[in-house]
């Protein structure tokens, strides 16, 4: 017995000499590292991956708007929803459990989260990783991103509802179905980012799509640009032109200035989702007909597409014109452009009355793509420079994301063409079934 | 040292001459009882001492006994073992071993270092034999070779591509996010059975929309083992039977035994398989017409004049090409090759009564149905056994193997790249050859020429394996009463994948997208397990013996993926240099499980056998990775027939027999971080929180199971029965659970909720002929299982699939975990379920005149539903081959992807198969002295099939069963097969054999 008591005893020496401590993650920082006492490398990070990560999906969430609001058909051999769900074909109606609503929703939420992340390290950051003035840069982005992203949301799911996101620890809010405290909820997260971003000091690093506004006034005049958009949303016209003169408006600026999204082919980046080149075929994006049929002679935004080769067709739909809008991998999207800041002034113009400046902010954009005038006989009425303005945004905004959310805001998606007889317009979409379950 | 060795040597010389003095030759002959023919290879031993003898190929052995032995034991496996009496004085005995067709002898192993009889099993263990494995009707790989062959599993063909990838499946859902594939255990080296994808997901996107599972759906490692070198399968279906192997276990354990040498003079063998593959089932393509051609361009009514411009074109292309005759069936242009098989096997073995030896290497080579495709596995294996004393012994297996598959792309995808995809767009007028210069037209209907992207492309998986194990046995103390000994087992399953996914920049989707793709991946795996246990055997009068087993367990892993993407290749190179834009992935894993455990046997009268043991476990993957789970088991079974009392001699074996264990499952690694994931923008290195929100709390699952049994045998073991019911209970379910995605986060990782799997299993198996000229074996196994959700501390959520309009696997308090739900209308509705009602197996052998056999097995799987997802593609791209066909009044075509209810693609995998069938004939051969035994055969592997599954074939998975979960991409679920995405069809085979041994 001795013997085995020997045996025991070494073997028990062999198996506990092989014990050593937990295995952490190999593979990825994890969030309690970078929560606490974070580096400046840490919350260089974090910034980055908030701006990188609110292209996710983005691809997604264009097409889809761009769909239902029949500025464009997606044709894919793999994925037929884009011209059944999306467009109501036949008895086919939204699912609030699949892509094309529930990956955009969670991840602009998961940049939202990514910027409470940032906001939640920053209370534990020691004056020598950022100062003050510092942490405030920090946060200013980081809540201005948040009411960007959580807008993008808001236009999917509009009466359906949002929740305003949380800090790290509070429990989640309810789901706010009422349009006007959703718009006001995103403005808070503009306004605290504004306030957060005044006298600041920007010590991390941005991309080229933010040249020009990398510096806290710039962020402050990309700020204010989303502001007037939810203060057009939002009705509030005068506060519109208040944001648009604090943000980089610029009447007779280029249209193109503005912030996008990069995109690139180097290693880790992401590469434009909207990319295809032009008479593709099997994946497919064309024009709705309309775009090209109702177009006024001249316009040069007819250039956003291109005649293809061969019509393309799918479920009974058909599109002859391709998107130039992307003409390769590394192009850029738009988050936010002069041309639409010059429509949100004429919009407030026209809103307010002021039917003289709307006419000269219209005509920029009309003289600007090669169309003549308004003309003056008739004399233009407030109502007709609202169906002016619209049309105006349909052309300046093509497949930016907009159209759709236009027409919700003015009631007129009855307007919008069913191309087969059992389409449906969709209003919005459904609650994701996540948000739902009980 | 060498003193002391020599000294032995000197005392063995003498004690034998002394034993010469007093001891008598005899010799004999042993027989099969029934057919006559000699067994070759039985052992007859003297009982009680370590004098014993292997009988030689002509059945005849020769043994020096001590004079006054009365008693000899003969044994072989599969007949039962014998006592004779030697008559006083003999000189001969022959001796007639009859068959043990209830299999009442086999031993079978069930603690890590103890064995029990079959009578005296509390569990019903299934085995398979080398020869019901492969001797039917070979498969192309080992975990094919399974199917319809484990009572109580599903087992499912993943992928028809070259190299498998098949999902086991015992007893149920074991786990629904954990691992839910069997141990699979070698020769007690834990063999790694994982599935790294290749990466194809940057060309296909296919995780990039409908569901972020990586579809890449690669082979599982397992398929890397030879077949040919298994000598045996038991498989522990549960945590009642497979409790002690730990945390690895719950899902069961597939143990494999692979062939030894046998004392005695050397065997050759060689196996030589010619054959060939071609597709199970083809669907046929759309005719079309001239109007039907145009209708692909829009409505007849329509007055767009686009439209009407598009509907003369196509009309034109399709009148054009019908008049050159030029109408093509793509689908069996790509699916139809009829590939060559060959199969190679040689196998050494002999030995001396010290040391004995197996040596065999095959070379299995096989071409796909798809050009370009095909499975090509080398391997060789040596084990080694020796008795370096009286009292050790020591055992190596080595097992080096080269696999290499090229699966072609198929499955799921969002860019219309693979085959099947871009085939369901493609009608059959387009011409897709290439012209005299070797030019592939554009194919104005997809991405891609699937033709050209064929014929380009490469996907190869190419695997270098090396498995080793050692056993060490060392008797530590024998007395009267007791025997202690001491095993010692230690394995290491080291493997380096290369995958590598080729798509030149010449072909139609990268020309203008991302100018070819080169996506090398590189994989080392290293597992290693090392195991000690103690065990004391204690009979203290005949009546009475108790094991008492202590041991402990410890095993490692760790894995590191690297992947690299080139895009923008140059032209002809195909190095990841050789391009214009690099990305690189990089996915570690690593994992400390260690156990140890306590088990005591006692076994009275040799009728009633009561086991009790406990495991304690703790692993790295759990959130405390210091904290001991416990996990306990408990057997009885009672065998009546050896109870003094029982008299009905008709009735040769009764067995009652209960068995109850728990086990634990582990977390995924991973699963107790939230992870900061790589997202950079424009030059700057980002970070961005995953959508995955880790759970430092995480815990194992912790399974229960319940079984108990009847069985009995009867008329000489001319009809066997094996009753079992289980109940195994999952608690602490592990999930990937839908958190409201407002979060920030979508998914969380929870142990959220109980699950049971309640079923019976019946085996029957009867001999319903034996006599000398014909032999008839027959097994019947019935079974079904019903899983259901019993608690769920989380709102129920969809698991599964492409989303809820497609029909989608639905986890719900009360519910089956395999159900299906989907939209029908506006309500989410219960429209399916993946789990069969039950399923049944028949396997016949038929011996004709001792040397010509007629074997097959009919696997008949009743119920269960799929998600035909290819024919929604095909209806959506206009090319389904019934497209035309009325459906309410309306082409099915446009009826299927209208009608608003997800049931429509929800259909029914129910199949009768003829999984193997072969006749084989053993050459009578006059004595000579080099040839010892030929064999010829022809068989048929899943030749047959009756179903009425409107896909390539009901087994089918997109999502594969065990993908790996990197940082970046998630793996496949435990539930998730059935789901039909434009797979690699499945593929039948039949083959030549010749067998001869020397």
């Amino acid at each position: 017995m001795k013997k085995i008591f020997v045996y025991t005893l070494g073997l028990a020496a062999v198996f506990s000499a092989c014990q050593k401590g937990p295995i952490n993650s190999l593979n990825t920082p994890i969030v309690s590292e970078v929560i606490v006492n974070p580096t400046k490398s840490d919350l260089f990070n974090l910034a980055t991956g908030a701006e990188s990560g609110m292209r996710t999906s983005l691809g997604t969430y264009l097409d889809a708007i761009s769909i239902i609001g029949r500025e464009t058909y997606r044709f894919s051999g793999s994925e037929p929803r884009w011209t059944t769900d999306i467009m109501g074909g036949g008895t086919k109606a939204l699912d609030n459990n699949t892509f094309y609503l529930t990956n955009p929703w969670a991840n602009r939420y998961q940049v939202m989260r990514q910027c409470f992340i940032l906001l939640e390290s920053l209370k534990t950051t020691r004056d020598e990783i950022a100062t003050d003035k510092q942490r405030k840069a920090f946060s200013g982005y980081a809540k201005t991103l948040i009411g960007y992203q959580l807008l993008l949301n808001f236009t999917m799911t509009y009466t359906n509802g949002i929740r305003v996101p949380v800090a790290i620890g509070e429990a989640q809010g309810p789901i706010i179905t009422d349009p006007a405290a959703a718009l006001a909820a995103i403005s808070k997260f503009l306004d605290d980012g504004k306030a957060d971003l005044t006298g600041s000091e920007v010590i991390f690093p941005l991309s080229d799509g933010f040249q020009g506004f990398k510096s806290a006034a710039g962020l402050i005049k990309f700020n204010r640009a989303i502001a007037a958009r939810v203060y057009a949303y939002r009705q509030q016209w005068a506060e519109v032109l208040t944001a648009l003169n604090e943000s980089f408006f610029d009447l007779n600026g280029k249209f193109n200035d503005g912030i996008y999204h990069t995109y690139s082919t180097s290693g880790g980046d992401q590469t434009n989702p909207l990319y295809l080149q032009l008479n593709s075929t099997g994946e497919v994006r064309v024009a709705q007909p309309r775009f090209a049929a109702e177009i006024t002679p001249g316009d040069d935004r007819i250039n956003k597409t291109a005649l293809r080769n061969q019509p393309a067709s799918s479920g009974g739909l058909t599109g002859n014109r391709d998107l130039t809008l992307w003409p390769s991998l590394n192009a850029p999207i738009t988050i936010i452009r002069n041309e639409e800041l010059v429509l949100l002034y004429a919009e407030a113009k026209v809103q307010l009355n002021l039917l003289p400046d709307a006419i000269v902010a219209l005509n920029r954009i009309r003289l600007g793509h090669n169309v003549s005038v308004i003309p003056t006989t008739p004399t233009p009425t407030q109502a007709s420079l609202i169906t002016e303005m619209l049309t105006q945004r349909r052309y300046s905004l093509f497949a930016e994301g907009h159209r759709w959310v236009d027409l919700r805001r003015y009631n007129l998606l009855s307007t919008l063409p069913k191309d087969r007889p059992d389409d449906d317009v969709w209003t919005m979409f459904p609650l994701p079934q996540s948000e739902t379950a009980k | 040292m060498l003193l002391p060795k020599s000294s032995v040597l000197v005392l063995l010389c003498l004690c034998s001459s002394l034993a010469l003095l007093a001891q008598q030759n005899l010799t004999g002959k042993i027989r099969d009882a029934a057919s006559g023919t000699p067994i070759p290879g039985a052992t007859i031993r003297v009982p009680g001492s370590t004098r014993g003898a292997i009988s030689d190929a002509g059945g005849n052995y020769t043994l020096s006994i001590p004079s006054g032995t009365s008693r000899l034991t003969v044994s072989f496996t599969g007949y039962k073992t014998q006592n004779v009496a030697v008559p006083p004085g003999a000189a001969t005995l022959n001796v007639a071993l009859e068959e043990d067709f209830a299999k009442l002898d086999e031993i079978v192993v069930t603690g890590l270092a103890t064995n029990i009889k079959r009578s005296n099993l509390a569990n019903a263990v299934a085995t398979i034999s080398g020869k019901e494995l492969t001797g039917v009707a070979p498969a192309q790989t080992f975990d094919a070779a399974l199917s319809g062959k484990i009572p109580g599993a599903l087992i499912t063909a993943n992928s028809g591509a070259p190299g498998g990838g098949i999902s086991v499946k015992l007893r149920g859902i074991t786990s629904v996010f954990g691992n839910s594939q069997p141990l699979y255990v070698v020769d007690g080296v834990f063999f790694n059975n994982s599935s790294i994808p290749a990466g194809l997901n940057d060309v296909t996107g296919a995780a990039t929309a409908g569901n972020p599972n990586n579809q890449d759906n690669p082979s599982s490692r397992i398929a890397d083992l030879n077949p040919e070198d298994i000598e045996n399968i038991e498989i522990l279906k549960g945590a009642s039977a497979a409790a002690l192997y730990g945390a690895k276990a719950a899902a069961g354990v597939i143990n494999i035994t692979t062939k030894r040498g046998k004392a005695g003079k050397s065997k050759v063998t060689f196996n030589q398989e010619v054959g060939f593959v071609k597709a199970r089932h083809l669907l046929g393509v759309r005719k079309f017409t001239p109007e039907t051609a145009a209708d692909m361009g829009g409505s007849a009514s329509d007055p767009d004049p686009d439209v009407i411009a598009n509907r003369a074109r196509l009309k034109g292309l399709y009148e054009t090409a019908k008049a050159a005759g030029k109408l093509y069936d793509y689908e069996k242009e790509l699916y139809g090759r009829t590939g060559l098989l060959l199969n190679t096997g040689v196998s050494l073995s002999g030995g001396s009564e010290k040391t004995t030896f197996y040596l065999g290497a095959n070379r299995r080579q096989e071409e796909g149905i798809v050009k370009n495709t095909g499975y090509f596995n080398n391997s060789v294996r040596l084990n080694i056994d020796h008795k370096l004393t009286d009292r050790i012994s020591i055992g190596v297996t080595t097992n080096y193997i080269n696999s290499s598959a090229d699966r072609g792309l198929t499955n799921n995808d969002n860019n219309g790249v693979s085959y099947g995809v871009a085939l369901s767009t493609t009608p059959e007028f387009v011409e897709l050859h290439p012209n005299e210069l070797g030019e592939y037209p554009r194919n104005g209907f997809a991405s891609s020429n699937p033709l050209e992207t064929r014929d380009k492309m490469i996907n190869n998986e190419n695997t270098n394996r090396f498995v080793g194990g050692t056993n060490l046995d060392f008797r530590l103390q024998q007395s009267d009463h007791s025997t202690t000994k001491l095993v010692v087992r230690a394995g290491v399953d080291y493997f380096n994948l290369k995958t590598m996914a080729i798509f030149p920049r010449d072909l139609q989707f990268e020309e203008k997208g991302q100018q070819g793709h080169s996506i090398q991946g590189n994989t080392n795996n290293t597992n290693t397990n090392l195991a000690g246990f103690l065990a004391n055997t204690f009979t203290p009068n005949e009546r009475l013996t108790l094991v008492s087993t202590l041991g402990a367990t410890l095993e490692t892993g760790s894995l590191d993926n690297l992947v690299t993407t080139a895009t923008n290749l140059v032209n002809r190179q195909t190095n990841v240099d050789a391009s214009g834009n690099t990305a690189t992935r990089q996915f570690r894993q690593k994992y400390r499980d260690n156990g140890i455990f306590v088990q005591e046997d006692l076994s009275f009268l040799d009728a009633f056998t009561l086991s009790a043991g406990v495991r304690f476990d703790r692993s790295t993957n759990n959130g405390d990775y210091q904290k001991y789970y416990v996990f306990p088991k408990g057997a009885f079974s009672w065998n009546i027939t050896k109870m003094k009392f029982w008299q009905a001699d008709k009735v040769d074996n009764l067995k009652l027999r209960i068995a109850y264990g728990q086990s634990g499952n582990v977390p995924p690694y991973g699963s107790k971080f939230t992870g900061m994931l790589g997202s950079n923008i424009g030059g700057n290195a980002g970070i961005l929180v995953d959508n995955l929100q880790g759970n430092p709390d995480i815990k194992p699952e912790r399974q229960t199971e319940l079984e108990t049994g009847l069985d009995f045998t009867l008329f000489n073991g001319r009809v066997g029965l094996e009753a079992s019911y289980y109940n195994k209970r999952i608690y602490d379910v592990l999930l990937l659970h839908a958190l409201p995605a407002s979060s920030g986060y979508a998914l969380e990782w929870k142990n959220a909720g109980d699950l049971t799997n309640q079923g019976v299993e019946l085996g029957l198996s009867i001999v319903p002929v034996n006599t000398p000229a014909v032999k008839w074996t027959s097994n019947i196994n019935w079974w079904f299982n019903r899983s259901k959700v019993t608690k769920l501390v989380i709102p129920p959520y969809s698991i599964g699939a492409f989303g809820n309009s497609l029909g989608t696997f639905y986890l719900e308090e009360g519910q089956p975990a395999t159900q299906i739900k989907g939209t029908v209308g506006t309500e989410l509705k219960l429209i399916g379920n993946a789990e069969p009602k039950f399923q049944m197996s028949f396997y016949n052998e038929v011996t004709f005149l001792k040397n010509l056999s007629l074997r097959f097995l009919i696997h008949w799987k009743n119920g269960g539903n799929n998600i035909n997802l290819s024919q929604l593609l095909s209806d959506g791209g206009f090319t389904s081959p019934d497209y035309d066909d009325l459906i309410d009044g309306k082409k099915a075509g446009q009826y299927r992807p209208n009608a608003g209810d997800a049931g429509v693609y929800v259909q029914s995998a129910a199949y009768v198969r003829i999984r193997e069938i072969g006749l084989y004939y053993n050459v009578p051969l006059k004595n000579n002295n080099v040839v010892k035994g030929l064999r010829l055969g022809i068989s048929a592997n899943n030749f047959f099939t009756w179903t009425k599954y409107a896909g390539y074939d009901p087994e089918v998975s997109n999502f594969g069963s065990n993908t790996l979960t990197t940082a970046q991409s998630r793996g496949s679920n435990g539930l998730s097969t059935g789901v039909d995405v434009m797979p690699f069809p499945a593929s039948k085979r039949a083959s030549f054999h010749l067998g001869i041994d020397f």
